[in-house]
């Protein structure tokens, strides 16, 4: 998280930003948690109050497409090794892509309600869609 | 000159590590960022961003936040493109002179700007950048509107569109003039490499973006950007909305290669009849009232037309 | 003379020019030395006259393989301060030349790259503003930008566009000031007259204003850095006040610092406000540019007539030298500011600013303002004497004789105001 109380000959010049705390080499290479992420990164930042709803991931009918990982807005479908890990809840604002273009019947992706816990969301999961012929 | 990132399938590419971070201040569902995350996945190589003054630049660098982990530079509205041209130069110059501090890289030099920076206030940077020759990347995120100020008309905002600045009202159907065929006006530079792009067709985008970054030379791409809050539909139907747009033909996706020879690179299983793709955004609901019916047929007309056009041209062979 | 410089590893492939120790150039070709010699990276430019000269001599100097760096003819002025922006941004030696419309228009990128702070020399030829059209020399596009950030110096003669060149880049690459520079020059009276210039060697240039160190700069990929953020309510200020602050205390002790260098070079002393017999003054006119010189010519002939004249010439229009002009004009009795641009409705930005400075201070004098020279329009020695025998009144009777504002030099009806 930034510093938002900085005075005026606290910062840096040219209201420049630096992404990172330091060097970094192979950025393309290196996932996420293996970066040194400079508290001005909005990595270091959380989105979560913009939520409403939240997509709760059932792993048990994911089939590792990546569809959702593509169409994620906010970086926020966190896939390692070509597997789906999660949804990264500090960068998810809700918005509900990654459900749409889950393919699965039914799909890996449900929004459920903020409050909504994970593991009751996955409990009350529903069942298959019978489509129409 | 490095390799070129191979991606066989969206498995491989989901190994890629995003350069683009969440927790910006973009609409939830934007296709901004989805069509940027595409982009900057499709390579591995060093990156110069800029972005001019809109939506995309607005809401990831605010003080004291960068949403990028490459160097970005916003300038102002017209000149996000010409910021990158000189940010090429210099790496030509300091390459001759032997200053660089990774000689070794093999940077891409993109800049995005929306379509009102690019069609309009833009537009004669642009132009000059790719007259010049600069070897660098312009992508336009179109969603047909100035969106970050609130949808007013841009040259880009299509027949019957609601927007601001020509707003469906009592006497009118909104928008009067069709769009500006930019992907042509730019292709027209003798550019080697000017594309239209769609982030629902994520391989045809990656692609394109692939071939644009390894030919030497200017390239523009122009990128469908369905926008949900000035288009007005749900922000969870952004890629349903990408995906009516491709396969109804109103965002055919096609290429021309040094301004002489297009190729269609979508064709569409089933042509999706023009109609689906208004009705699913509020910015058209006026044209399904009986007095404004007939803009509808003249939209399926007008998407026809092009679509032969491209065909035609296609089979041409120029 | 052919030859090729070694810097460390790097053979650089351009060659050297062997020059005279005394040349004639116009200001705009010594401009465009001083811009070969410092060995620029990226010059972005537009042609516009005046100034056009500037980038053309550069231009051929590139095609002779005398300079080795990227050359951007840009589509627009805009476009050239924009092309430079992203280029200082990169992280290099960056320069541009321009006038007048072209100011007009690249004005928001100023006010851009100053923010950002990125150093970047602007070669600014002054000319008048249109409309009615004129490709003159006036300070009317110097006054305009006077608020952007930028530190703004004034040449009054060849010689000294060269030699403010060189101490731009010293001053403007300078890590602890990081801010954009422009020399001024008249345009056509400096920019295309020629006189004789005293440069310095290649080498000697190179060496004074050195090489350049970058800092954040975006071509160092495992730095990455964001680069033109928005600010709003709660950060703006905080990044103005910064960049006024150090306009404010860092940029005077650096110049002074470098003209003193330049001095040791050269023996050619600069200063923030050029004082000329102004120690035991009665009388003296504040200007800028070529009236400098005419002003000066007339003072001396003055001062054999027994008038104790004296002429001020501001060098450094930015910052403004707000204790320097007091330190300058103590002891006289009676000061113009000659103003070479019209203020439309107000009085002139010299008379302002020397007003400003001295209102609080302990200096007493008579202070009025001249309007002269728009669009090219000669101020003559007959002027300058017409101004210093009302000088001369005032200083006799303690107060203003004349209209505190007068035109000088217009056809028509007599205009003075106040």
């Amino acid at each position: 998280m930034a510093n938002n109380n900085m005075g005026w000959d606290e910062f840096e010049i040219g209201a420049m930003l630096r992404s990172f705390d330091g060097a970094i080499t192979d950025i393309a290479l290196k996932p996420q948690e293996e970066r040194n992420y400079s508290d001005n990164n909005s990595f270091t930042a959380s989105v979560a109050d913009w939520r409403i709803n939240k997509p709760v991931y059932n792993k048990d009918y994911c089939i590792d497409c990546q569809f959702c990982w593509v169409y994620c807005p906010d970086v926020s479908i966190i896939s390692r090794d070509k597997k789906m890990i999660g949804v990264d809840y500090d960068h998810c604002k809700g918005c509900g892509v990654c459900v749409e273009v889950c393919p699965t019947n039914p799909k890996s992706l449900l929004m459920f309600p903020e409050q909504v816990d994970e593991e009751t969301a996955v409990a009350g999961w529903p069942e298959k869609e019978e489509k129409e012929k | 000159m490095s390799e070129m990132k191979k991606i066989k399938n969206l498995k491989e590419f989901s190994t890629s590590a995003d350069r683009f971070e969440g927790a910006n201040l973009l609409c939830p569902g934007c296709a901004h960022s989805i069509i940027v995350r595409e982009v900057l996945n499709a390579t591995n190589d060093d990156l110069i961003l800029s972005a001019s003054t809109g939506c995309l630049e607005v809401c990831t660098a605010v003080y004291p936040y960068t949403s990028w982990d490459a160097s970005w530079i916003h300038i102002g509205f017209e000149n996000g493109s010409t910021a990158v041209a000189g940010a090429e130069a210099m790496y030509k110059a300091l390459k001759t002179k032997g200053r660089l501090k990774q000689p070794d890289a093999n940077p891409k030099f993109v800049s995005f700007a929306g379509d009102g920076a690019s069609y309009d206030i833009g537009f004669q940077w642009i132009s000059g950048c790719m007259e010049r020759g600069h070897n660098m990347m312009h992508i336009v995120l179109d969603n047909e509107v100035y969106a970050n100020t609130g949808g007013q008309r841009s040259s880009s905002t299509p027949i019957g569109a609601s927007a601001t600045t020509a707003p469906a009202g009592r006497i009118s159907y909104g928008e009067k003039k069709n769009k500006k065929d930019m992907v042509a006006i730019m292709a027209a530079h003798g550019i080697p490499y000017s594309a239209q792009v769609a982030p629902n067709k994520w391989k045809d985008m990656v692609k394109k973006i692939q071939h644009g970054m390894a030919v030497d030379g200017p390239v523009f791409i122009n990128a469908m950007s369905p926008c949900t809050t000035e288009w007005k539909f749900d922000p969870k139907d952004t890629m349903m909305l990408a995906d009516l747009a491709t396969d109804s033909l109103v965002f055919p996706l096609y290429e021309i290669i040094d301004g002489e020879k297009l190729n269609i690179t979508y064709r569409p299983k089933n042509i999706v009849p023009v109609e689906e793709y208004l009705a699913a955004q509020g910015r058209f609901k006026h044209l399904f009232k009986d007095e404004y019916k007939h803009l509808i047929k003249e939209w399926q007309e007008r998407v026809d037309k092009k679509w032969e056009m491209l065909q035609r041209r296609e089979e041409a062979g120029v | 003379m052919a030859g090729k410089r070694r810097e460390g590893e790097i053979v650089m492939a351009f060659d050297k020019m062997e020059l005279n120790e005394v040349e004639v150039w116009d200001g705009n070709f010594a401009a465009a030395q001083a811009l070969r010699q410092v060995q620029i990276d990226v010059v972005s430019a537009y042609p516009i006259t005046p100034s056009t000269p500037i980038v053309e001599g550069y231009a051929k100097f590139l095609s002779d393989g005398y300079i080795e760096g990227e050359f951007m003819m840009v589509e627009s002025e805009h476009a050239a301060m924009s092309g430079c922006v992203g280029a200082a941004a990169a992280g290099g030696r960056v320069a541009t030349a321009t006038s007048s419309q072209g100011l007009a228009l690249m004005a928001e990128v100023l006010y851009q790259a100053s923010g950002m702070r990125l150093p970047i020399v602007l070669n600014l030829v002054n000319r008048a503003l249109a409309s009615p059209l004129n490709v003159n020399g006036d300070h009317s596009d110097m006054y305009m930008v006077r608020d952007s950030g930028w530190i703004q110096f004034d040449a009054y003669n060849p010689q000294e566009v060269y030699d403010l060149n060189l101490i731009a880049f010293r001053v403007a690459e300078d890590h602890g000031i990081r801010l954009p520079a422009v020399v001024n020059q008249d345009g056509f009276m400096t920019s295309h007259t020629a006189s004789n210039v005293r440069p310095l060697s290649d080498d000697d240039a190179y060496a004074f204003v050195g090489e350049f160190k970058p800092m954040n700069e975006m071509l160092d990929f495992d730095h990455p850095v964001t680069h033109g953020v928005q600010t709003e309510e709660d950060w703006h200020f905080e990044h103005k006040a910064r960049q006024h602050n150090d306009l404010m205390t860092k940029v005077f002790p650096k110049i002074e610092e470098v003209f003193e260098e330049f001095e040791k070079l050269t023996g050619r002393k600069y200063n923030m406000v050029e004082g000329y017999m102004t120690e035991d003054a009665e009388v003296a006119i504040v200007c800028m540019g070529t009236s400098v010189e005419t002003a000066l010519e007339v003072a001396r002939e003055l001062r054999e007539e027994g008038v104790k004249a004296g002429v001020v010439g501001i060098r450094v229009f930015r910052p403004w030298p707000f204790e320097y002009i007091i330190e300058t004009l103590k002891g006289i009795k009676a000061v113009a500011t000659l103003d070479r641009s019209s203020p439309n409705g107000a009085m002139g930005a010299l008379y302002n600013e020397c007003a400003g400075s001295l209102v609080n201070s302990d200096v007493k004098t008579v202070l009025t303002n001249y309007v002269y020279g728009l669009g090219g329009r000669d101020l003559t020695k007959a002027h300058v004497r017409e101004i210093f025998a009302d000088l001369k009144a005032n200083a006799d009777a303690g107060k203003a004789t004349t209209a505190l504002q007068q035109f000088i030099g217009v056809r028509g009806p007599k205009l003075e105001y106040l």
